[in-house]
């Protein structure tokens, strides 16, 4: 018999979730803490087949070795809400037989508006200009700032939600190159310039993170890589805070070796550099990156088929790449 | 035969060595008038002989607008206003119609800058963001933010889709919104490029978002009014890049408070720089302070402009880009 386990909150999809009680037995995971989850592991969720998984469950959001090797043997799949599943363990799953599903595809309009309203916060220096007028200066002391058209921008990991940038940045008269561990198919890249990490870092103008985090790509980009940058770039963060050393970050800045940045996630979120805080020619959200009716509808919902594929078939939709030769 | 004078009204930041290689054509003049009163005596003394004029946004803060009785005082010799801007609503165009002044604006080079700071309006003000960035200075994250909307599939009403409409039509569907518009009349294909031609009152009851792009005139001041705002679809999105009076904005604040307009982006206010108090106390709305064109690249450009039409003027008696109001006077 099936069981599936919800680690978090649905939002949209109840009824959803209750019809896939035609297949499998269904739990809300109640246990308030970890250390409880642990408990419940051994007792009432020990048939447990499958979990929906969200990086936001009290007791299961970081689901690390401790948490994954005390998963019962029943367990099969891990299927998670997010593109980014890097609070999941995966090498422990691979070594226990668990496999992990994510969202790919469902997340990448939203993630690449947030990113493309970063782009021109920074670019047009539009933080600076709320703030004076909320303090009653209107634009005084805002001075000029930089169109998009016709600047370079260097999107880093170009997936899906690259991908979707690369739409919206050319709407805006920007020309594109891109760096992938592997150069994509002309149809894919459609019509981006592959180039090196090398040369993607010294020739943008503006810089675009959208590549996952994971052991190769924790502060790829570090105070070395920023040296390397072009002066006054411009860097937009919408995939993890890890990518990107936040300290060295600071203090590019602060010397204005980066004229301005968008971040929408920071390394120890929700807690954020304090030398962020201070500055003027910074764009800070609060990770927002797909919080909208629509994109977290269709999350939940793509989760939900990877469920109900998993049951019914044995095989997830979206696998993660980690796992893919399972 | 001396050269025909020209008139600096304002300052040029960017394109100064355009504007002196003038010199070839004209004789060029810095006004140095202190206000309005100083200028009209000027307009009767040194600068009587004035043929064209280069005039900046700002400028008015020194003559104040350009409306009829400024236009009593102007020499005769005064024929071509050349104005850095795209909106010359600082300008009463019919008086000068009338003494045969020629007025040029700055269509096309405003278009991209003005069209990203609408995009960006447009996405600030369907997701919220202006929350999510205060809400996270205030050391709250996200806690307690609505989930908000997507653009993709929404339909984007475009008011004046004119170049900057189209320029925005351009962004919008690359965010996937689908576009339509209302215009005085309407484009050709060519240029409507797939946007649907409505009714305004369509336009009103059918947009997602709305978004304003035409010249504000006697025709369009408040057009859109408390009767406009009850033909919208409740929970409506607004972006404002044209100049604030085309909204009454008291009546803005009253349908924000009702909900029936979620949200708004503004770069644009009825008496900027003064702000409506209670578009200041909302912590949702996107407010910018008239930035559109505020870049180095697009300044520059916009400057060149202006310092074509000046030179067309002096040396053909024709502007590059006449004001609509006026084409059949060329």
């Amino acid at each position: 018999m099936e069981h599936v386990l919800l680690l978090g909150e649905l939002a949209h999809t109840q009824a959803e979730w209750e019809a896939l009680g035609q297949y499998a037995k269904l739990s809300i995971c109640d246990s308030p803490t970890k250390a409880d989850l642990l408990n419940d592991f051994k007792g009432k969720y020990s048939d447990v087949t499958v979990i929906f998984h969200f990086n936001n469950s009290p007791a299961g959001g970081l689901m690390d070795k401790e948490l994954i090797d005390a998963t019962p043997d029943t367990l099969k799949f891990i299927c998670h809400n997010g593109a980014g599943y890097d609070l999941i363990d995966v090498d422990a799953c691979l070594k226990k037989g668990i496999k992990v599903s994510n969202t790919p595809g469902s997340v990448d309009a939203a993630t690449a508006d947030v990113n493309m309203y970063l782009i021109l916060a920074a670019l047009r220096n539009f933080n600076f200009a709320q703030t004076l007028l909320r303090q009653g200066k209107w634009n005084d002391g805002l001075g000029l700032s930089h169109d998009p058209e016709g600047k370079v921008l260097g999107i880093l990991g170009m997936g899906g939600i690259g991908r979707a940038v690369k739409q919206r940045a050319e709407g805006f008269g920007m020309k594109v190159v891109y760096h992938n561990r592997k150069e994509l198919s002309s149809e894919l890249s459609g019509g981006a310039k592959y180039v090196s990490f090398d040369e993607l870092i010294s020739k943008s103008d503006v810089i675009s993170l959208n590549l996952p985090l994971n052991a190769n790509t924790r502060h790829i980009i570090s105070k070395d890589v920023i040296a390397k940058m072009k002066d006054g770039v411009v860097i937009v963060n919408t995939a993890r805070g890890a990518v990107m050393d936040e300290a060295a970050l600071v203090d590019a800045l602060k010397s204005g070796k980066v004229a301005s940045a968008g971040l929408d996630v920071f390394e120890e979120e929700p807690k954020i550099h304090p030398g962020l805080i201070g500055l003027e020619n910074v764009t800070l959200l609060p990770h927002v990156g797909t919080r909208t009716v629509e994109t977290n509808t269709k999350m939940e919902m793509q989760v939900l088929d990877n469920i109900k594929a998993a049951i019914t078939s044995g095989k997830v939709l979206n696998i993660v790449p980690e796992h893919a030769h399972l | 035969m001396s050269k025909p004078k020209v008139l600096l009204l304002g300052e040029i930041a960017h394109a100064k060595a355009e504007w002196e290689a003038l010199s070839d054509v004209a004789t060029l003049e810095v006004c140095d008038s202190k206000n309005r009163e100083e200028f009209i005596k000027d307009l009767k003394g040194k600068y009587s002989d004035i043929v064209a004029c280069y005039r900046t946004f700002k400028s008015v803060e020194i003559t104040g607008r350009i409306d009829a009785d400024l236009v009593k005082e102007l020499p005769k010799s005064f024929k071509y206003i050349c104005h850095n801007g795209a909106g010359y609503d600082q300008i009463d165009v019919a008086p000068c119609s009338e003494k045969g002044i020629k007025i040029s604006n700055c269509p096309s080079t405003v278009d991209d800058a003005t069209a990203d700071v609408n995009m960006f309006l447009i996405l600030g003000a369907l997701r919220k963001f202006n929350l999510g960035m205060s809400k996270l200075r205030r050391g709250q994250w996200n806690s307690g933010m609505p989930l908000t909307h997507d653009p993709e599939g929404k339909v984007l009403g475009i008011l004046g889709m004119g170049g900057i409409g189209r320029a925005l039509k351009k962004r919008a569907e690359a965010f996937g919104m689908t576009v339509q518009y209302h215009n005085r009349r309407e484009l050709s294909s060519e240029l409507a490029d797939g946007a649907k031609y409505v009714s305004f009152d369509e336009l009103l009851a059918t947009s997602d978002v709305l978004s304003l792009n035409l010249p504000l005139n006697p025709n369009t001041r408040h057009i859109i009014n408390k009767d406009a705002f009850s033909k919208m679809k409740d929970g409506v999105v607004i972006a404002n890049t044209a100049r604030g009076a085309v909204m009454d904005e008291a009546a803005l604040v009253d349908a924000l408070a009702s909900g029936k307009v979620q949200c708004v982006g503004l770069d644009v206010f009825e008496a900027e720089p003064k702000i409506h108090p209670g578009l200041i106390d909302n912590e949702d709305v996107i407010l910018l302070p008239h930035l559109g064109t505020l870049t180095y690249e697009t300044q520059k450009k916009m400057e060149i402009q202006v310092i074509d039409n000046v030179r067309a003027a002096v040396t053909s008696g024709k502007l590059n880009t006449i004001i609509p109001e006026q084409v059949s006077m060329q």
